[in-house]
């Protein structure tokens, strides 16, 4: 299991610590630092053991007594003390927020803002979350939420100063909706479920939630409704680690598919998060290409494909942790050769509730792709 | 030589007009053109006498130049020097007579050579306002000679009158004299910049300009070495032109045309004198030079170029020297930087030996103050010594300096930097453009050499620049950091939970304080380090652009 953090009081103490050895360098006449992993493309990598991308071990120093770093850093010091502020008030805000509090000019006769663009202050976040091995959400910064989920699990969410549970089987025909912090003041009260279902559309979800597909089946259903947010992402990886096999439906074609792709390996832009949100035990059920031939009415059903989703489809067969499944690289390279796709919604074509079945038959068979 | 074949021609003239009629006639070409030029040049005459005479008599020249207003709209110029003096008895054959110069078909290195001199500013007073110029001379001696001179016209003779004779302590030479038709500005054609630039290439002159403002200004000598005396040398035989060598053959006392050029030219030996008689079988070696044709000259000329020459003697040159410079210029301009370069004496058309001497000056009063108020780049241009003030536009210093890609040596636009071009072309024959004698030719291989003492120096130049705009670097490094700490200092308060955001600032700025102090060492250091480079990298440098 993962260390254990992720509540208030031990991101204080980090930001705090960080601040302090700052000051010590200060006053043993040295240049204060500040140190992170890198995030550039040259320190991301796939590790093969853990089955997620994550950065490597390159760091980067940051000193305010060079010319060239010297407004980073203060920056990100600027950053580092609005975010211990809002934890010491517990409140919370977007990386937006974050950067309207910091948006201000530097003195009287200064004419420079701290922050004068967001695309200042979010890498600055990022940083800031490599440095201290936290979360955004650690920072009482939220991002938008996205994701939804349905299925006999009950959490205690503490916000605000209220608790709350919040039983996922009793959310009608909306689901409850992911947050982007499902950690902080967020705990399992009861998971009773027999696997996760992931499916890419929402409209899949509420067909199948319409279906009472979750209750039928007994498993917890998300729809990330398209690529998946850091907060859904994490809840699949938090459901993961109660031992809930992760399967996931996307549409048939590659965006589809690297969606399943970012829940189970994580994704470059994240990499730095990588442990926290990749769930690679996650497996695919479709849709494939292979269904074409296994399903003989989808054959009429395939689109054609569009410039990006070849282009998506070559990107995904240049990814050693992706090329190294010989089923995905014939899926891929089928794309590549037909120039055909299939959305998800199609397995409605029957009818209705053949989505259901098409489900039912792929786990119980256990016809997963890797 | 071109000049002294319209020394010549002026001389012939002379003896069929009359002397008035030949200078109303020749006004432009004496430099009385314009009412600022011919101011100009009429201290420029005497100034230049004053110094050839203190430098020939070994004494370090104190020249005192004053320019009335009178109130007839007359100027009056006096001129004093602490020179030798001239005996009375050459005084009316020196300022009463004109022509009648030393300096004349003498094959050496003088500052005047125009020739004119002394003699056509007595007169140019005298036709302008009718009065007589006023002299005052001392040998030293204990007595002390003076006289009012004027030049009878007709005769072009001295007039000499109102002499006395008496005794005083006086050596040296005063002249008084009224002009009409001048006019004093402070414009870059104007006695001050003349003086000024006089001073610039001759540090061992003291010379005090009295404006008719009543200003006063001193240009303070800056060295105490008398320039060493021109030496007579003989021309060499690829510097001849057609009309030189029949000039000099109807004027020598040789008997033969052989021996005459024997005589005349140096590297002329009598071997080499019938290697060139075989190769132009046309020509009567042994006739008497006096009776050679110009056809004749001409085959001699053209034949003399197909034969190989001893290089000529370079010891004639007189350059003013690296170190003079440097201290004339900062003496003069007080400049942030100097540099000087000498380069090697070369010939051109063939066989004249000259060399060229550059300098620049950049900052403090180097530059020139433009017609908008704006410091500009200022170009000073010289022949041995002598500042050419007029007709730049045509001279081969100006062309030079255009020449460089001035972005090469962080000089963005030359009209915009308070930088100063030196250049003193040293040759015993001047190619001048004109008779003017205010430019000088742009011929290739001068204007090449000219380029490359320039550009010399502009690296030298360059180097400093680059040096300067580190400094200004780390000033501006140390205020963008500056801007940032009392920001840092308080939000490191707050997520350190320390209560002195001061504290913490202070010791912030005493940091990038000393940072930026100890970064200067080093980027010296680094300085040091690319002009040594630099050096290296020269020679290749000039060669390639030479080829």
């Amino acid at each position: 299991m993962k260390k254990k953090r992720n509540d208030a009081g031990s991101t204080l103490d980090k930001l705090e610590k960080l601040g302090k050895e700052m000051l010590a360098e200060i006053n043993h006449g040295e240049a204060p630092t500040f140190e992170c992993l890198l995030r550039s493309r040259g320190n991301i990598l796939f590790d093969e053991n853990l089955g997620y991308i994550k950065l490597g071990e390159k760091m980067e120093t940051r000193t305010f007594l060079n010319v060239g770093q010297a407004k980073k850093f203060m920056q990100t010091v600027a950053v580092a003390s609005k975010c211990k502020k809002f934890l010491k008030e517990d409140s919370h805000t977007s990386i937006r927020g974050l950067f309207y509090q910091l948006k201000f000019t530097l003195g009287d006769n200064v004419d420079e803002e701290l922050f004068s663009e967001q695309s200042q202050s979010n890498p600055l976040v990022e940083d800031l979350e490599v440095a201290l091995d936290v979360k955004r959400e650690d920072l009482n910064l939220n991002t938008d939420r996205k994701g939804v989920v349905a299925g006999n699990v009950v959490l205690m969410d503490k916000f605000g100063g209220e608790t709350n549970e919040i039983d996922c089987s009793k959310q009608g025909r909306s689901g409850w909706m992911i947050p982007s912090d499902v950690d902080n003041g967020m705990e399992f009260v009861s998971v009773d479920a027999d696997y996760v279902l992931v499916v890419e559309k929402d409209a899949l979800w509420q067909r199948l939630n319409e279906d009472k597909f979750w209750k039928k089946e007994n498993c917890v259903l998300i729809s990330p409704k398209g690529q998946s947010s850091r907060g859904c992402r994490r809840l699949i990886r938090r459901l993961a680690d109660k031992k809930l096999p992760v399967y996931c439906f996307t549409d048939c074609d590659a965006w589809g598919w690297y969606i399943y792709w970012a829940i189970k390996t994580g994704s470059m832009n994240l990499a730095y998060l990588g442990s926290d949100i990749a769930t690679p035990e996650a497996r695919f059920i479709g849709v494939t290409m292979k269904d074409i031939i296994d399903y003989d009415f989808l054959s009429k059903l395939t689109i054609k494909t569009k410039d990006v989703d070849l282009k998506r489809a070559e990107e995904m067969l240049s990814y050693p942790w992706i090329s190294a499944h010989k089923e995905w690289v014939e899926e891929l390279k089928t794309v590549l050769a037909t120039k055909k796709k299939i959305e998800q919604d199609a397995l409605q074509g029957p009818r209705l509730s053949f989505v259901g079945e098409y489900l039912r038959e792929k786990i119980g068979k256990k016809k997963f792709l890797p | 030589m071109g000049d002294e074949v319209n020394g010549s021609e002026i001389f012939k003239e002379f003896k069929e007009y009359s002397v008035v009629e030949f200078f109303k006639k020749n006004r432009q070409m004496l430099g009385f053109a314009g009412k600022v030029r011919s101011l100009t040049t009429i201290v420029h005459e005497y100034t230049t006498n004053s110094l050839d005479a203190c430098e020939e008599a070994g004494i370090l020249p104190e020249i005192a130049v004053k320019v009335e207003d009178l109130p007839d709209g007359h100027t009056k110029v006096t001129i004093q020097d602490n020179g030798p003096g001239i005996p009375p008895s050459h005084l009316g054959k020196a300022m009463g007579m004109m022509l009648a110069g030393t300096k004349f078909h003498r094959y050496m290195q003088q500052r005047g050579q125009q020739g004119i001199g002394g003699a056509g500013c007595t007169l140019f007073s005298q036709i302008t306002t009718g009065k007589p110029t006023r002299m005052r001379s001392g040998l030293g001696d204990g007595k002390v000679y003076e006289c009012d001179m004027k030049i009878d016209v007709k005769s072009n003779q001295p007039l000499i009158s109102n002499q006395v004779e008496y005794l005083g302590n006086f050596r040296g030479l005063r002249i008084e004299a009224e002009f009409a038709d001048v006019n004093y500005d402070k414009s870059e054609h104007g006695v001050y910049e003349y003086l000024k630039r006089t001073a610039m290439a001759n540090p061992h002159a003291q010379i005090t300009l009295i404006e008719p403002t009543g200003e006063k200004h001193v240009f303070q000598r800056a060295s105490d070495r008398i320039p060493e005396k021109p030496v007579e040398i003989q021309p060499h035989p690829l510097g001849i032109t057609t009309g030189d060598l029949v000039d000099i053959a109807h004027r020598t006392d040789s008997r033969k045309l052989s021996s005459f050029l024997c005589n005349t030219f140096s590297r002329m030996s009598s071997a080499k004198a019938d290697e060139l008689a075989k190769l132009v079988p046309t020509v009567n070696f042994d006739k008497n030079p006096k009776d050679l044709k110009w056809s004749e000259a001409e085959a001699i000329v053209n034949a003399i170029k197909t034969l190989k020459w001893i290089a000529p003697p370079t010891d004639a040159l007189r350059p003013i020297g690296p170190d003079q410079i440097e201290k004339a210029l900062r003496n003069i301009l007080s400049p942030e930087f100097v540099s000087v370069s000498e380069r090697k004496p070369k010939v051109f058309r063939g066989g004249v030996p000259f060399m060229v001497e550059a300098a620049i000056a950049y900052g403090g009063n180097a530059g020139r103050t433009n017609s908008e108020g704006e410091r500009s780049g200022d170009i000073t241009r010289y022949a041995n010594r002598v500042p050419l003030m007029f007709d730049g536009g045509s001279c081969a210093i100006t062309e030079a300096v255009k020449n460089i890609d001035w972005k090469r040596y962080d000089i963005r636009e030359f009209d915009k930097e308070p930088v100063t071009v030196f250049a003193n072309f040293v040759s015993v024959h001047v190619p001048y453009t004109g008779t003017g004698k205010q430019a000088i030719t742009t011929e290739e291989e001068i204007v090449d050499e000219i380029r490359y003492a320039i550009m010399k120096v502009a690296r030298d130049m360059q180097v400093y620049l680059r040096g300067k705009i580190r400094e200004m670097d780390k000033e501006t490094k140390k205020k963008i950091i500056m801007r940032y700490v009392k920001e840092l200092s308080m939000d490191l308060s707050d997520l350190a939970g320390d209560s002195t955001p001061q504290e913490i600032e202070k010791k912030l700025v005493e940091m990038v304080e000393t940072k930026y102090e100890r970064i200067e060492g080093s980027a010296e250091e680094a300085e040091k380090v690319e002009e040594a480079k630099e050096e290296v990298g020269e020679g290749e440098e000039d060669e390639k652009e030479e080829e």
